[in-house]
């Protein structure tokens, strides 16, 4: 697939800080910037969580120097371009793609809103308002699944700096200074931090001409993070945020030692595609508990960081990380069947480390990734994230490293992957429903979870029900916490 | 100026003797037609390996015409997925697998799309199983009632968002007769009765899951004729059915109308204001002129989102949209307000705002940005095998060819000022609004 041996040239540190650039010229009308800076939430000050964010969010969103915001978007609207800005634990990322034809005019806007930041205050006041809302409104409120999901991950990474939420807490955005936002973008929006990303029909020149530009940010030196291992999970906890819902929605996970160019990483990523590849229907938890069993509305599970699932088939780019988890999402639940749902999702995670893959299932798992990867990169804008991502973890472009590294696979190089690195107890649970209590309850009682069934079931479907409705959780009372959804993300 | 002009390279494709596309759409493509009624729509472009597949059925919440029997159409989309006697649904979903192939489905008011992407030496398996499950998809009962739990459980979690309950109650209250007042979920109360309406189901296949309510769409590193003797293989014995729904109109409204949602948890408030609109249409200004009026009006360059959002700060989203469905819909502005006491002057400037394109001509200067905007809008969205597939598509459902995208944009390139003002003044009255607003409870922190 000669489309994937890129023209991708990576300019590795020719001069000690000057910024690092994945370039992938072409033919397309279309450009694709991305400014990735190496930067995120594990670098917020301890008493300042969201202070990343919304630096980011206010360069994307709080106009120039030059242009108030209103004149930025009047100035883009004609070209149909935008500047868009996400951020995360190691990267915060700005992209932007237009036609050629405006490329010069789309460039001096989005390069001012990063090199030269308008800082006005009601700009500040609203971009803090905006992130607020986001935070209680969006997330806690309107978005039961993203809150199970990211209240898990900042539990298992509690005490490290991957351990807050990337839009901060509710009382620090509070007191949150436009002061504040200009330290962190001084000490952070560093050469030595950013990573230029270009796609498309662009000229020689004007990639020179990017890189100059962006040379007049300080030379800096690259963020380090404070990488200590998360603590183990010695024994499985719960959270169960109380919640007036229709249905109780499910998160469970725990750390892994593995990330993107680890040698297990391929192995990995057979076994979280065989056990639950995103949105797709052939994992063995869509297919046992959503086909056979009719339990929710679909099940995966992952090895790297996939926020905004609900929405995206595929993941974003450019949410690099060195610590990942693995973790299992058991989309929301009809009450009276939440604790089977959970326990027949660990049943699976069971079997799965207790038997392994399958040679045949090995094979076609192995088979659909590596075409999958193609769908993966099917834009120039993803082709460049990857490429990015790429140059961040060490590797090769990624379409190429993981072909040639699946090739190489055994079913028996992942089963070995799987019993070192995945377990499926000591876990780190969120639940978020209502009447927590009532599921405490009844998730402690020794008379198990049952399910009830609009229809019959095979007699295998029906033995191996009465397996899970009693499959131990390993949770005693004082390992279940009950937390009210407004406490979520305050403190 | 000419479109083409700005696309260089893909220009380029036009030439040749393929059907050459003469309008927006900077791609030729081939139309044929079975004689069993079934459409093909092929589009060769320059993106390679990556072949995007859409079948789209033109039948969605639209066609739902019992009572009682709304979300069937999206039922559908789950179905499919069951199996036939040749390739029950696991088989199925291992042809898929080692594929690579990324598939999913969709369904709106108007159509129920199934579409897969993938490398292109599975094509001619991936069209032949297609062929397969739409001639001879065989679900047992024990297997519809389970799947009708999956759509519970998609309900279910939907039911977060209260952006959804709105558009639930704006459907309910804005119509009162025509299927388009149920939203494409279908109510909260046939959807729970799904799993008793086996046979129902099977009624619901045999009319629409049929040639002539289909039109396959293959975009990428494709030859059409190729893709034709594929196409003629296994889907020319599918058997032409005969049924039409009989879609009830909606009567005139007389008079405004108006709703509330308490949402039970704490939420920001939400308001739309709505009036009743035309159908799609891409030889009259009337579509064209409704979303030019949810752009300029409504849309973050628009006054009135830069005073709400930008100046004052009393609102964090503001939008609109025309309506672009097959039979008469909605145009509808949205806003999610930082405090319930805004409700009133927000709704009343939203109304001001629209009332405003009846009196006043708009200034020709934004108009020309407006669709200097929409040129590249829609050719940046063409970014690659799948989204060119999946913009046809949506189009499909509505004039069944991608000519369609040309005669709109055709008419958008000639619309005037006068054009806006004479569809406000038409659509945009009193007695044509609905409005729906919503508040959470324990406050609006």
């Amino acid at each position: 697939m000669k489309r994937f041996v890129l023209l991708f040239t990576v300019s590795l540190l020719p001069l000690a800080a000057a910024p690092r650039v994945v370039a992938l010229p072409g033919k397309s009308p279309l450009v694709t910037l991305r400014f990735v800076f190496t930067t995120g939430a594990a670098s917020d000050p301890a008493t300042q969580p969201g202070l990343a964010h919304l630096t980011g969010e206010l360069l994307g969103s709080g106009g120039t120097k030059d242009l108030t915001y209103k004149q930025m978007l009047d100035a883009l609207y004609p070209m149909a371009s935008s500047v868009g800005v996400y951020s995360d634990k190691e990267m915060t990322t700005f992209v932007g793609g237009t036609h050629v034809d405006n490329l010069d005019a789309f460039y001096s806007v989005m390069r001012d809103a990063i090199l030269h930041p308008g800082w006005r205050a009601d700009d500040f006041t609203r971009v803090k308002d905006d992130t607020l809302n986001a935070l209680r409104v969006s997330l806690r409120g309107n978005n039961d699944e993203e809150l199970a999901k990211e209240a898990m991950y900042n539990e298992i990474y509690r005490g490290r700096p991957y351990g807050h939420e990337n839009l901060g807490t509710g009382a620090a955005l509070e007191k949150m200074t436009l002061a504040d936002v200009q330290a962190f973008y001084k000490a952070h929006y560093t050469q030595a931090n950013l990573i230029i990303g270009i796609a498309g029909g662009y000229t020689p020149e004007f990639l020179e001409k990017v890189k100059k530009d962006f040379a007049a940010l300080p030379a800096g030196t690259p963020d380090k993070f404070d990488m200590k291992v998360p603590e183990p999970v010695q024994r499985s906890r719960m959270t169960l945020i109380e919640k007036d819902t229709r249905s109780v929605a499910w998160s469970f996970g725990y750390p892994i030692s593995v990330k993107r160019g680890d040698p297990d990483y391929p192995a990995l990523l057979v076994a979280q595609s065989y056990l639950g590849q995103h949105r797709e229907s052939a994992g063995r938890l869509f297919i046992r508990l959503r086909e056979v069993r009719g339990l929710n509305y679909g099940d995966y599970a992952y090895v790297e960081y996939f926020p905004r699932g609900m929405n995206r088939t595929e993941p974003d780019p450019n949410l690099g990380r060195h610590q990942q988890i693995f973790q299992i999402w058991v989309r929301p639940v009809e009450p009276p069947n939440a604790g089977f749902a959970l326990r027949a999702a660990m049943f699976e995670m069971n079997k799965l480390v207790k038997e392994g893959i399958p040679e045949a299932d090995f094979q076609r798992t192995r088979g659909f990734l590596s075409k999958f990867v193609n769908v993966l990169t099917k834009s120039k804008s993803a082709e460049l994230g990857y490429a990015i991502d790429s140059l961040y973890y060490g590797i090769p472009n990624y379409n190429e490293y993981l072909k040639t590294n699946l090739a190489k696979l055994t079913a028996a190089d992942v089963n070995r992957a799987i019993r070192k690195h995945l377990r499926a107890g000591n876990l780190v649970i969120v639940g978020v429903g209502k009447d927590a209590s009532a599921l405490q309850t009844k998730l402690l009682s020794s008379e198990g979870t049952s399910i009830q069934y609009n229809s019959a079931k095979p007699k295998d479907v029906m033995d191996e029900d009465k397996l899970i409705e009693r499959w131990p959780l390993g949770l005693k009372p004082l390992d279940i916490k009950i937390v009210p959804a407004d406490s979520v993300f305050e403190n | 100026m000419h479109f083409k002009t700005l696309l260089p390279a893909l220009a380029l494709l036009t030439a040749g003797s393929l059907f050459a596309a003469d309008g927006i759409f900077p791609y030729p493509w081939v139309q044929e037609d079975l004689p069993n009624g079934l459409r093909l729509i092929t589009i060769p472009n320059d993106y390679p390996n990556i072949v995007a597949l859409y079948i789209v059925v033109g039948t969605g919440s639209r066609n739902e015409v019992e009572p009682g029997k709304s979300g069937f159409a999206h039922l559908f989309e789950h179905l499919m997925f069951r199996g036939s006697p040749e390739f029950s649904s696991e088989k199925y979903q291992a042809v898929l697998q080692s594929a690579g192939a990324a598939s999913n489905a969709f369904t709106s008011d108007d159509l129920t799309a199934f579409h897969t992407t993938f490398s292109k030496e599975d094509l001619p398996q991936i069209l032949s199983m297609e062929a397969d499950r739409f001639q001879h998809l065989a679900f047992d009962q024990p297997a519809f009632k389970t799947e009708t739990l999956a759509v519970l459980g998609e309900y279910n979690k939907n039911s977060a968002n209260p952006n959804e309950k709105l558009y639930e109650v704006l459907r309910e209250t804005a119509f009162k007769t025509h299927t388009y007042q149920h939203t494409t979920m279908g109510f909260l109360k046939d959807v729970q009765a799904m799993p008793n309406e086996y046979e129902y189901s099977k009624q619901f296949f045999d009319r629409y899951y049929r040639p002539e309510y289909t039109t396959i769409i293959v975009t990428g590193d494709v030859d059409p004729k190729k893709v034709r003797a594929l196409v003629d293989e296994r889907w020319a014995t599918w058997k032409r059915g005969s049924f039409k729904a009989a879609i009830p109109a909606e009567p005139a409204q007389e008079a405004p109308r108006a709703a509330h949602v308490d949402w039970p948890t704490p939420t920001l408030p939400w308001l739309t204001v709505a009036w009743r609109g035309p159908a799609y249409s891409d030889d009259t200004a009337e579509t064209v002129a409704l979303d030019a009026i949810a752009r300029l009006g409504f849309s973050r360059i628009s006054p009135l989102y830069q005073k709400l959002v930008l100046d004052e700060q009393k609102a964090d989203a503001v939008f609109g949209s025309g309506p672009d469905s097959i039979d008469p819909e909605l145009f509808g502005v949205t806003a999610r307000l930082k405090k319930a006491e805004y409700l009133p002057q927000i709704e009343q400037q939203i109304e001001a705002t629209a009332a405003a394109f009846s009196t006043t001509l708009i200034d020709a200067k934004k108009l020309d940005e407006l669709k200097k905007h929409l040129r590249y809008e829609f050719v940046q969205s063409l970014s690659n095998s799948e989204s060119i597939a999946g913009t046809v598509a949506r189009y499909v459902a509505l004039r069944r060819t991608p000519e369609t995208i040309n005669r709109y944009y055709d008419l958008y390139a000639k619309l005037t000022p006068e054009d806006i003002q004479r569809v406000a003044q038409k659509y945009l009255i009193d007695k044509n609004r609905t409005v729906v607003s919503l508040t959470g409870a324990g406050g609006t922190k």
